[in-house]
This record gives structure tokens, C-alpha cells and sequence, in this order.
């Protein structure tokens, strides 16, 4: 197993989850562990790129969902990867409800509380998994 | 028993591209031309529930004309569009567009700056007027 | 097109009524199998509120009365508590749904059930639903409001 750690997230335009689970990816990946972790295009994967295909396969898998459709997790099992871990953003709402993102791709402070909030999440999952590899 | 409601739609697929920051300019271009420019004509699709097989996103690309807004010049949006809806109408690629108007490409991959509008604003109009061209010629 | 349902599409969105289920005009729907009223939301309501995040179920042994609010769903947009079609003691909750709210969205009329009622009145609850096919014109005017909102 490589040692890299690469997180997908779903990124879908629909709903304003798809956008946090977005931006929390890139705050972790930039600000929190940007030494760990990386991601790359979901979309990249699905037209079988092989650069993609083998920085998937040869790595630690995370998908981070916007909603129960679970579009990051299901695209990348049917490249043939199992994920290491299936998050949902949702799980982070659940736990600060107060938090209404204030549009889709526009998320407002609230919505960006949520980012920090699940960006931190994502960094403690990745603690576990690194304490599981070990 | 399906009913089907057919009016003038068109169908925007961004690529949502992760990796850069032609990418994220994909996603608010599009939603710029369906919140704003032209909300009464379009449809964004969602590029990762479309290829994982939801019925109503594929149900629509094969229906309605679509247009692929493609953050760079490998085309993931298009290429997926071609292979489960048939070829779009028209191909955008963020990354020709922003060098054909020499606007600069975002420095970052999180929500544009104020300095970035001009790009996002570039792009949208550019799917515009890709949508006004399919909506005039059917 | 499906055997199961009547269906209708507006724009990328397919709208489903189960055939066979009884509806109540608050979006909520009502089947009866072996004495006890399966209960659940439509699937309009589903797509109009949007991701549900947590759902708060009724107690078991709990009264309901046909129009009265029953639990709540809670989703990204807004707050709300289902409408019960029918009246009677609740005997069985979808406990699943604790952890799987997306059931509701998901499936709506099958895994996404809510919770199940002895019926104090069937008889004369079933005469104040509608069957799908008097239900589907009506949810088609919602969903022209609902785009005309947009």
C-alpha cells in the first residue's frame, strides 16, 4: 500500500453539500495535512486515465459524498477499487444543524462552518486510518 | 404510465474537475447561467451522479441538447457524455476560453476571488450564447 | 415506464406515484397490508425537501389522528412534520432510518417507510384518501408551482 492518502469527493453541482464536502477536501489538503494527503478528478478516473487509475489503485481511498446517492464511492468501485473509507457530509450536519449553508456553490459563513467542521473530521479519519495501517 | 413535459431545455454538464482551478471555474460558470443568465432554459447535470448511472440525469442528456463546460483539454465531461448520452452539442473547454480572451487562470482551487469574476463571468457568457444557439436552431 | 407507478418527468426530475397506495393531500401515503397501515412520505415531498438529515420518529404505542403531524423530517432546507393519513396506535417505526435517513429519499415508498398503525377507523380513513390516479394530476399541479417558483 502506497503512502500516500488521495480523497475524492464527490463534488456534485446540485446541492450545497456537494460543494462542502468540495471545499473541506482542498482546506485538508491544503492547510491541514498537505503533506499526506491529494486529490484528484473523479471525472479523470471515470474516463480511465491511467495516471489517475494508478494513483487510485496504489493508494489509500477516501470518498467524501454530498449526499446518500453516494456518486464518489460507486464511481470509484466501478473503476475496480474497493475505498478505504465512505464519508458523508451529511454526517457532519447532523451534528450542527444550526448550520443552513446559505446556497448551492455560494455557501456563506454558516456553510463554510460546516467546511472547517468537516475538514476536521476528514483529519481525524485519517488519523484512524494512519493508526490502523500501523 | 410516463408522461413526459417537453419544453426548451438545454442540459449543462460541468466536469467539476477536482485537481485545478479551471475546475471550480467549470462549476461557477454553470451555475451562473443557470441562477442568472438564462434560468428558464437550462438544467445543470451532475457529472458524477450521471455517470454513476442515475436515470433522470441520462434520461435527459438523451433527450435534451447538452452542452460539456470542461475545465481542461483532457475533456472528462465530454467523453463521458458522448459515451452514455450521445455526442453534445457543443464542447466548451474553460482552459482555450480563458487563453482566446487572455483573462488569467484562478491562482486557487477554492470559491474565485473578486479578481476571478472576470473569468467566471467570461465563461458564462460564453455558455450563453452556446445555449441561445441551440434554443434558435433547435 | 414502469407497471409499478405512475411517472412523469420535468426537466431531469422523475416524479413516481405508487400504484396501489392511498394518498392524503399533505403528501403522505398510506398502504394496507394484513391489518396495519404502512405510513411514509411521497415522493414529491422527498424531491421538494430535499437530503434528509435526521428524522425524529414517533413513539411507539403513541395515538395518531388522520391529519395530525407525526415525527419530523429534518433536511438541509427545511423542517418539517408528516402528515398522518390515517388514525390509530402507532405499532412499528423504521428504526433503520436512524441511521439511513437517505431511505426517505431514496426509496420513499418502499425502504423509506416511516412508521406502521393499528387503525382505530380504516374504513372511514380510506374514504378521505386518494388512489394514485387521482392523486397524480393533483401532484402535477405542484410541480408546475414549484417550477414557476424557480
Amino acid at each position: 500500500m502506497g503512502t500516500k492518502i488521495v480523497i475524492l469527493p464527490c463534488s456534485g453541482i446540485g446541492k450545497a453539500y456537494g460543494e462542502i464536502g468540495r471545499q473541506a477536501v482542498y482546506e485538508l489538503i491544503e492547510d491541514l495535512k498537505p503533506d499526506e494527503v491529494t486529490t484528484t478528478c473523479l471525472a479523470r478516473l471515470m474516463i480511465d486515465d491511467p495516471e489517475v487509475k494508478a494513483l487510485v489503485n496504489e493508494n489509500i481511498v477516501i470518498t467524501v459524498d454530498g449526499c446518500g446517492r453516494d456518486c464518489a464511492r460507486k464511481n470509484v468501485e466501478s473503476s475496480g477499487k474497493k475505498v478505504d473509507r465512505a464519508l458523508r457530509v451529511i454526517e457532519a450536519f447532523k451534528q450542527n444543524r444550526d448550520l443552513k449553508p446559505h446556497g448551492v456553490l455560494e455557501l456563506g459563513e454558516p456553510g463554510f462552518k460546516l467546511v472547517h467542521i468537516l475538514a476536521k473530521k476528514l483529519d481525524e479519519e485519517l488519523n484512524c486510518l494512519k493508526g490502523e495501517e500501523e | 404510465m410516463l408522461v413526459e413535459i417537453k419544453q426548451a431545455k438545454v442540459g449543462i454538464i460541468p466536469c467539476n474537475g477536482e485537481e485545478i482551478c479551471e475546475g471550480t471555474l467549470t462549476r461557477f460558470a454553470s451555475r451562473k447561467v443557470l441562477d442568472e443568465l438564462r434560468p428558464n432554459n437550462t438544467v445543470t447535470i451532475c457529472l458524477p451522479l450521471f455517470v454513476a448511472g442515475d436515470k433522470g440525469e441520462q434520461s435527459f442528456a438523451k433527450t435534451f441538447p447538452t452542452i460539456t463546460v470542461d475545465g481542461c483539454d483532457k475533456r472528462c465531461s465530454q467523453i463521458s457524455t458522448e459515451k452514455l448520452s450521445g455526442r453534445p452539442r457543443f464542447s466548451i473547454v474553460v482552459s482555450d476560453i480563458l487563453k482566446e480572451h487572455e483573462i488569467a487562470s484562478p491562482e486557487s482551487r477554492r470559491s474565485p476571488e473578486t479578481r476571478d469574476q472576470a473569468a467566471v463571468d467570461r465563461v458564462a457568457a460564453e455558455i450563453a450564447r452556446k445555449v441561445d444557439e441551440i434554443l434558435k436552431n433547435g | 415506464m414502469s407497471d409499478d407507478f405512475l411517472e412523469v418527468t420535468h426537466d431531469k426530475f422523475l416524479f413516481k406515484v405508487k400504484l396501489g397506495y392511498l394518498y392524503h393531500p399533505e403528501e403522505s401515503w398510506a398502504k394496507e397490508e394484513r391489518g396495519l397501515i404502512t405510513v411514509g412520505v411521497t415522493d414529491f415531498f422527498q424531491k421538494v425537501a430535499g437530503d434528509v438529515a435526521f428524522i425524529e420518529l414517533p413513539e411507539i404505542g403513541a395515538e395518531v389522528s388522520r391529519g395530525g403531524e407525526v415525527g419530523v423530517i429534518e433536511t438541509i432546507k427545511i423542517t418539517v412534520s408528516p402528515i398522518s393519513p390515517v388514525s390509530g396506535i402507532i405499532k412499528e417505526v423504521n428504526s433503520g432510518l436512524g441511521d439511513n435517513p437517505q431511505w426517505v429519499n431514496n426509496d420513499p415508498y418502499g425502504e423509506g417507510w416511516i412508521f406502521k398503525v393499528v387503525p382505530s377507523d380504516w374504513e372511514a380513513d380510506k374514504k378521505e384518501l386518494m388512489g394514485a390516479e387521482t392523486y397524480f394530476p393533483r401532484m402535477e399541479v405542484k410541480i408546475q408551482d414549484e417550477m414557476a417558483k424557480k
